[in-house]
């Protein structure tokens, strides 16, 4: 941070932070805190919004943090090709706002202007419909870089109400059949004939990315899953020259031989399947379904195991950073937090399995949706943490990086890490 | 900074035989400086330089350069020897929509199976006209005191 920007937004809460972590990039700083605060689109900021040329909401499994459905961007990217995925925030919690300077938006914080964004633009195909008349965006959504894929909009865990206690995927599920008219249940063969239409727009994407709620049945718990996804797989395969194509799939922690199966009759190339928090009782009770389908230790064993069949650096969890904090079983403190989180995710990085972070955004239709998130300390805290055991695990995380994901400020860290191969 | 210095990038660059490169500073300060055969000037006067590797050298630097606020260099030079060096700082990285798909298209017709990893928008702040007879011109008439006299002496017949 050079003295002539420190002068330029003297005060905010960005610059402080950027003051006390000058190895930390200001721009991930600010992307990480405008997730942890989530933002405020004016109306301005919303009028600039074209649906021809920018993604705009609605396509997604998860819901917005002030519940709305509305015609509003679906996130913004910075000006080092950083996305901010980001949702929609009540003024009254104090958001960053978008609006306009010079006919163009950019973020404010208490009414100082930090920095110009971009709304994400639209690909080609989202002004397109399915074989069977189904808007195709409804079927495959976009990220700048990445092919999003959604088949199941349901997570058996919510059956016998087990479901995470920050996660509101029934909630939006009914919102998006009734409001936006998204199939709860994708076609594999439709969803393959629109990666196809999407590949079709030159230097637009990345990768191929695919989750959905947990599926319990099947002769083996989850093979309902591993099949479904089997069939999407082989019928977006069928879109590619190659066998294998850059693709990230983020299903629940699967035994042995259904990862197999999974590796070796599809072109996956890597395996994300989320822990959401590194401690055994807060996982127990955030996550009862997991808890009570896999189990803390069994779930971790299965991230193990996967690094052998798809590779080092290819295997990954997922944490809702903050869930740990919140509540009255909570760690107590910030820097426990930390330190306990960090210890987990160090064991399994020297056993070649990467931890990355998304900032929680309690939703309101949650267990957890009355708690705040951590403090910008904290997150950033444990994005440094997170990628200093990349580097000291010698593990790439290119398939879950600003690229071809977005979401995870710890990753976005990894844009600089040493290219151990060279 | 001089309008007509920054025309004169605009018209170089036009020229199929000018040679353009650009040098960033890596993590320890050091520079490195590779070939920009796709440089232009945009309409906003700024330097756009088309980077075709995630992992290269140059890319990382210039990523370092936006988040830690470096300066970086490019160096055009004509084939008149008019050499050109404009030195920055990196505005913004494109990395999708139709302005990066453009040039996706444009790399891909020139190099063909070839992929781009980022458009990279350089703000100048500042071009030095760096052509040997410009500079030899003003450092004679500013600096005499750097000459070597045997250039002043008077010549002798066997003088070689
Ligand atoms: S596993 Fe948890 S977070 Fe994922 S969809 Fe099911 S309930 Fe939601």
């Amino acid at each position: 941070m050079t003295l002539a920007l420190a002068r330029k937004f003297p005060g905010t809460p960005l610059e402080d932070a950027v003051r006390r972590y000058p190895d930390v990039p200001r721009l991930i700083i600010l992307k990480t805190d405008v997730q942890r605060r989530g933002v405020h689109y004016t109306e301005e900021a919303v009028s600039y919004l074209d649906p021809e040329k920018h993604q705009t909401t609605g396509t997604h499994i998860f819901g917005a943090r002030d519940g709305v459905i509305a015609l509003r961007p679906e996130s913004l990217l910075l000006r080092d090709g950083t996305s901010i995925i980001t949702t929609p925030t009540p003024l009254e919690e104090n958001p960053y706002v978008v609006d306009l300077r010079d006919g163009r938006p950019w973020l404010f914080d208490a009414g100082v202007a930090l920095e110009e964004v971009d709304y994400w633009p639209a690909p080609a195909f989202y002004g397109k419909d399915s074989s069977s008349g189904v808007p195709m965006k409804n079927i495959v959504s976009a990220r700048p870089q990445r092919l999003n894929i959604f088949p199941y909009r349901y997570c058996t865990f919510w059956n016998n109400g087990k479901g995470c206690a920050f996660c509101d995927i029934v909630t939006q599920l009914k919102k998006g059949s009734k409001e936006l008219k998204i199939p709860a249940r994708l076609d594999p063969v439709e969803v393959g004939a629109v990666i196809g239409e999407a590949l079709k727009e030159e230097g637009r994407f990345s990768t191929v990315f695919l989750t959905s709620g947990s599926i319990i049945g099947g002769s083996r718990p989850f093979d309902d899953e591993i099949d479904y996804y089997i069939a999407i797989l082989k019928e977006v395969g069928k879109n590619f020259r190659t066998p294998k194509f850059p693709s990230q799939l983020i299903g629940t922690a699967f035994e042995k031989e259904q990862l197999k199966r999974l590796y070796a009759e599809t072109g996956l190339t890597s395996y994300t399947s989320d822990i959401e928090v590194l401690n055994e009782e807060l996982f127990n009770q955030h996550c009862p379904g997991k808890a009570e389908w896999i189990g803390y230790r069994e779930w971790k064993k299965r991230l193990v195991d996967a690094v052998e069949i798809f590779g080092p650096g290819r295997v990954n969890t997922g944490l809702v950073a903050g869930i740990e904090l919140a509540g009255p079983h909570g760690f107590r403190s910030e820097d426990e937090a930390l330190e306990r989180t960090l210890a987990e995710a160090e064991d399994l990085a020297r056993q070649g399995v990467s931890t990355v972070l998304i900032v929680w955004s309690p939703r309101p239709d949650t267990a957890l949706g009355a708690y705040k998130n951590a403090s910008l300390d904290y997150y950033i805290r444990l994005a440094r943490g997170l990628h200093a055991l990349r580097v000291k695990y010698r593990l790439p995380i290119e398939h879950d990086s600003y690229r071809n994901c977005g979401n995870h400020p710890d990753t976005d860290l990894s844009r600089l890490l040493p290219l151990w191969e060279e | 900074m001089s309008e007509d210095l920054r025309n004169a990038i605009g018209s170089l660059l036009k020229e199929p035989a000018t040679v353009a490169s650009i040098a960033t500073l890596d993590e320890n300060g050091a520079p490195v400086s590779v070939p920009s055969p796709f440089l232009r000037l945009d309409a906003d006067g700024r330097l756009v330089h088309l980077e075709l590797l995630e992992t290269s050298a140059t890319h990382r630097n210039l990523l370092r350069s936006i988040w830690f606020e470096r300066p970086v260099s490019v160096t055009v030079a004509g084939s008149d020897n008019r050499v050109l060096v404009t030195t920055g700082r990196t505005y913004k990285a494109l990395v999708s929509g139709p302005l990066f798909s453009e040039y996706y298209r444009e790399v891909r017709a020139r190099l063909g199976d070839a992929d781009l990893a980022a458009v990279w928008l350089i703000e100048p702040e500042q071009i030095r006209d760096e052509t040997y007879a410009v500079r030899k011109e003003r450092e004679e008439a500013l600096h005499p005191f750097h000459l070597h006299l045997d250039r002043l002496a008077v010549r002798h017949a066997d003088t070689p």
